[in-house]
Order: C-alpha cells, then sequence, then structure tokens
C-alpha cells in the first residue's frame, strides 16, 4: 500500500513536469479511498460537512489532531488523485487532434462517436494519443 | 470497455428505456449505458417539473399524493437510471458509504459518451413525514449531489438540474414507505 501510494505521488509529479508515465485513477476509486481511511472521522468530527465545496476536505483539516494519521495522509493523496484525472481528461482531445483528422475524418462529433473511432482505430492511431485515452480513462 | 459499449448501445436500443435499479455492484459503464443514446428531444424544464411537484401538493393535500405528476408520463420515455444515495440522517450531506456512488456517476458523466448532454437529477424520498418535508429535503439532496458532482468532480454545471420530487412520484406506489422509493434519478434529456 506503501509502495503504490509512493507510486501514484510520483507519477502525479512527473504528470505536473509533463513526463510520460503509467496510469491515473479514475475518480470513484479515488473518492472510495477518502471514504475508507477518513470514513470513521467523518461521522466522528464532520457529519455536517459537504462533500461538495470542499467541506469535508476543511473539517478534516481543521480536525487534523483529531482524525487518524492514514485520513491524514490519504485525504491529500485523493485530491491529487482527482486532479490528475482531470488534467488528462482535459489534454486528450489535443493529444489526439492529428489522429482524428486522420483517421476519424467525417466521424459526427458528439456522443462518443469521435472516441468510438480512436478506439476502434487503435492499433493504427499514435502512441501519445492511446496513452492520453488511457489516461483520461476513456478505454 | 469499447467492445462493451458498442454492444450496450445496441442493446440499449431493444431494452425498454424503463429504469432500472443495479442488482450487482454498480458500475460505471452500467451507468453510461443506461443514459447514453438519448434519442427525444422532449421539452421539459427543470424549472415545470419543479413547479409540478410543488403544484400537486397545494392542489391534492393530504397525506398522500392520489396520482402521478402528468409531466412523469413524458419523462418516463427518457434514458434514466435510479441510485441509491445514502445520507446523514435527516440531512442533505452525504455520506461516506455512497462517495464512491457518486464518483462513479462523475466517471460516466466525463466521458465523451454523455459530456455536453443535459441531466436531471432527481431526488425521491418515501411517503413517511409529511408531503412538504419530503419535497424540501429531496431537493436539498438532489442539490447536494449536484453540488458534489460540479464542484468535487468538475462536471459542467450548466448542464446539470437538480429536481425535488418528495414522495409525489413515488417508484412503488403500492408500497409508499418502502426503502425503494428512496433513490436518486438521473435522466438524460439529450443535447439542448
Amino acid at each position: 500500500m506503501k509502495f503504490r501510494k509512493l507510486a501514484i505521488a510520483t507519477s502525479i509529479l512527473l504528470l505536473s513536469s509533463s513526463a510520460a508515465f503509467s496510469q491515473t485513477v479514475g475518480f470513484a476509486e479515488a473518492i472510495k479511498m477518502l471514504a475508507a481511511s477518513c470514513g470513521k472521522d467523518i461521522h466522528a468530527h464532520c457529519q455536517s460537512a459537504s462533500l461538495a465545496n470542499n467541506g469535508i476536505m476543511t473539517c478534516l483539516d481543521k480536525n487534523q489532531s483529531k482524525v487518524s494519521q492514514k485520513c491524514n495522509a490519504d485525504r491529500v493523496v485523493v485530491i491529487g488523485l482527482i486532479q490528475a484525472r482531470l488534467a488528462a481528461q482535459a489534454e486528450v482531445a489535443k493529444i489526439c487532434n492529428r489522429d482524428m483528422a486522420q483517421y476519424c475524418k467525417g466521424v459526427k462529433p458528439g456522443a462518443g462517436h469521435m472516441l468510438r473511432c480512436l478506439l476502434k482505430a487503435q492499433p493504427s492511431v499514435s502512441n501519445k494519443c492511446n496513452t492520453a485515452i488511457d489516461l483520461a480513462g476513456y478505454r | 470497455m469499447n467492445r462493451f459499449l458498442l454492444a450496450g448501445a445496441a442493446a440499449a436500443l431493444l431494452v425498454s428505456t424503463t429504469a432500472s435499479f443495479s442488482q450487482t455492484k454498480l458500475s460505471r459503464n452500467e451507468i453510461i449505458n443506461s443514459l447514453q443514446g438519448a434519442q427525444q428531444e422532449v421539452d421539459i424544464s427543470a424549472d415545470a417539473l419543479q413547479k409540478a411537484a410543488i403544484d400537486n401538493i397545494q392542489k391534492y393535500p393530504g397525506a398522500n399524493s392520489p396520482n402521478s405528476l402528468p409531466l412523469a408520463d413524458k419523462l418516463a420515455s427518457l434514458r434514466q437510471f435510479n441510485v441509491e444515495i445514502t445520507f446523514h440522517f435527516d440531512s442533505a450531506n452525504i455520506a461516506p458509504e455512497s462517495y464512491e456512488t457518486v464518483g462513479l456517476i462523475a466517471d460516466a458523466l466525463h466521458t465523451p459518451y454523455l459530456a455536453g448532454q443535459t441531466f436531471f437529477i432527481v431526488g425521491h424520498t418515501d411517503a413517511k413525514g409529511t408531503r412538504e418535508y419530503n419535497l424540501e429535503l429531496s431537493i436539498k439532496r438532489a442539490q447536494a449531489v449536484r453540488e458534489a458532482l460540479v464542484t468535487t468532480f468538475q462536471v459542467p454545471g450548466e448542464y446539470l438540474f437538480a429536481v425535488g420530487l418528495g414522495e409525489e412520484q413515488l417508484r412503488d406506489p403500492a408500497n409508499p414507505d418502502a426503502a425503494v422509493n428512496r433513490r436518486v434519478q438521473l435522466i438524460n434529456l439529450g443535447y439542448k
């Protein structure tokens, strides 16, 4: 678990320096970590805080001396995981621009048609576009 | 995933579009398959739907609503999905037990299959308690889910509308107090 966290943290650092890296996790998986590591503390100290608008994070931060060590560590990791997935999704269209023009000419944009086209053309699509699709969680 | 979704899209056109509960562990792809492929242009605003519920209580006061909402028939034909979301008692704060479910909805809404389409997030309660109280609670809870999606997970807010229907549109009117009525319903209104 510790190694996995270190690997993910390292991945996030590499992402922010635009180097190639292995994976991101989805929003469900990320927030599940928050529920697992901080669920008890949330029930004990943050029942009146909202998940939205940083309510829970602010509450846990305010109560950090009462909150478990694991929760204090993992709530920071969770924020990073969510940011990493959002960043990957934000740049996939740009990275795949040329592949879309080359392999998906005439495909109607919207409703995932472009994505389906790129997934179908995976063997031909550039490595950087295939990787971007993976990192965005779109495969 | 891509083959599953292609098959799912084809299957979705063949199966009924009525809402369904997840029987096994909920997955992102299950949500996508239930919501994608919005075919019809349905001209209902979230405000109109919300008003219909409020009007229903005023027009037919009493412990229980005697009928379903007229607008509900139009909505029944749309791509939709029901989830159970647990809130702290008597509040609109999502319990940690349901964080993953909200995250799965975010995962689904972020995919190109659903991005850019308009969704109603509709809160429903069971019939325990007054109709006014349940309406108010369901509105706050639908808003809480919407706020979490928009702020925690950056789902674009301009496409999400929260509506509370309280106990005005029970899933199981024969068993008004049953747990199956307590749900958050996602409805795909398509591209607007």
